[in-house]
């Protein structure tokens, strides 16, 4: 049994999402590295029904998980998975087209992205909440789907990922119209 | 006093507060000058509009510098949690910010202190986390579109990247079920306003109001445009207007609005929101 000192905040957070790893090495330097960043974690025994690898976890708020996975992997943090602590475990991969005269509309979540089908120009982006869509918007809007980053490359959010699966749909959409 | 609470785009976690004006382009709050993009700008832009159309005074808002890092929402939540009873809003409008599930709580902790409380209004984030949280019941406004309102009505969904499969396949047709799921786990506010092809105003559970014309399809692509709907409701509201009247004004003014610009998909919401105060004479 380990046991962790935690300060009244800590022991107050739920964050509603968990980082699994192999080993409680990788958990422990996997949490020092999130909190050197800002991320609000705290090491958790993970509930038996989400349990793979070892015993100890790291509880993270998931709405942030674009961001944490990123920086997890540029530090070659080692991790297993990072999932909701309830609900579906897997993250909405269904998508719905709209189209409009010269426009397509892909909505993925709470996400759309309209893009011009001649141009390939984004023509805009709705939907969402988190803090990062309206920085993304400001990116993409009025610039080519083939010529901007990917949403989860930039993005920190639950919704960024939302935005990166509609976006890769309509990259493929506007590549097929092409050929 | 409606007092609008956001982040906006920019670097550097900073908080922003004073009056909003909006001079039918330029967007500032105190002498700090704020792009009207999608988002909590576009909100705090057609509140402006629709204060101005009542004789109202302006807005207040309180803006954090956040890119998504999480830092400005933070000190976002901060600044309400220590100051709302000093504040003491008539309406509390949360938009864009890191949901924190913790901090909201803490949030709604401290609008309870106030002399009388806010009238609790909650969109895009703000409402995934009051929904997340559990405190949706404290709340008196959300204003979902057709995807947050599958979410309001999975009960395990802590966000809306997460509900389930057979919600998310759901249409506009399906949305009396969505409404009955959502009421029955308690995840609604006590009036909640669904943006959509057919817009909804639902209070206690039952449909009040409903509206699909004029029909305009474009308007769900363009970023801002149920941004706008919940600034003007809030406008509305501090102008003495009901819940249930202040949101059929809005849900008709945008519209409206998206008819006199013809909108189209590449139509930019600045357009849409030039065009509420004609929308509003229409009315």
């Amino acid at each position: 049994m380990m046991f962790f000192k935690k300060t009244k905040r800590q022991a107050r957070f739920a964050g509603g999402g968990l980082v699994l790893f192999q080993s409680v090495e990788e958990a422990i330097a996997a949490e020092k590295t999130l909190r050197a960043h800002g991320y609000e974690v705290k090491l958790v025994a993970p509930p038996p029904k989400l349990r793979k690898g070892c015993d100890l976890a790291v509880e993270i708020n998931i709405v942030e998980k674009a961001g944490v996975e990123r920086l997890l992997r540029q530090q070659d943090a080692h991790f297993l998975e990072i999932l909701p602590l309830k609900g579906v475990g897997e993250l909405l991969d269904i998508v719905k087209v709209v189209n409009f005269d010269n426009a397509c509309m892909v909505k993925a979540g709470n996400m759309k992205l309209t893009f011009d089908i001649n141009t390939g120009v984004i023509l805009n982006i709705s939907g969402g909440g988190c803090p990062d869509i309206p920085f993304l918007h400001l990116a993409m809007v009025d610039k080519k789907i083939t010529e901007v980053a990917r949403p989860k490359e930039n993005g920190h959010t639950l919704c960024a990922l939302m935005l990166d699966r509609a976006f890769v749909e309509a990259a493929e959409i506007f590549n097929k119209e092409e050929i | 006093m409606l007092l609008i609470c956001g982040t906006i785009p920019q670097a550097g976690a900073s908080l922003v507060m004073g009056e909003v004006s909006f001079d039918g382009s330029r967007l500032a709050v105190g002498n700090t000058e704020i792009p009207c993009t999608q988002g909590t700008a576009a909100l705090a832009s057609a509140a402006c509009v629709v204060a101005k159309h009542c004789g109202s005074a302006a807005p207040h808002a309180v803006f954090a510098g956040d890119t998504g890092s999480g830092k400005g929402s933070r000190l976002l939540y901060d600044y309400l949690s220590n100051n709302l009873p000093q504040l003491s809003p008539d309406i509390l409008l949360m938009h864009y910010i890191l949901p924190v599930m913790g901090l909201m709580k803490q949030v709604c902790a401290a609008a309870d202190k106030c002399g009388k409380k806010p009238v609790m209004m909650a969109d895009a984030s703000s409402m995934y986390a009051a929904k997340a949280a559990g405190l949706a019941g404290q709340f008196d406004i959300f204003t979902p579109d057709l995807s947050e309102m599958e979410f309001l009505a999975d009960p395990d969904a802590i966000h809306p990247a997460y509900i389930s499969r057979h919600l998310f396949r759901a249409d506009i047709a399906c949305a009396d079920d969505l409404i009955a799921a959502a009421f029955r786990q308690k995840s609604m506010a006590k009036t909640v306003v669904i943006k959509g092809a057919t817009d909804h105003v639902i209070q206690e559970g039952k449909v009040k109001f409903t509206l699909s014309e004029p029909d305009l399809p474009a308007l769900e692509a363009i970023g801002g445009t149920g941004d706008t709907i919940s600034g003007m409701i809030g406008a509305f509201v501090d102008a003495g207007l009901t819940h249930l009247d202040a949101a059929m004004k809005a849900l008709k003014a945008n519209r409206k609005a998206g008819q006199l610009v013809q909108a189209k998909p590449a139509t930019k919401v600045r357009e849409i929101i030039a065009a509420i105060p004609r929308a509003l004479n229409h009315n």
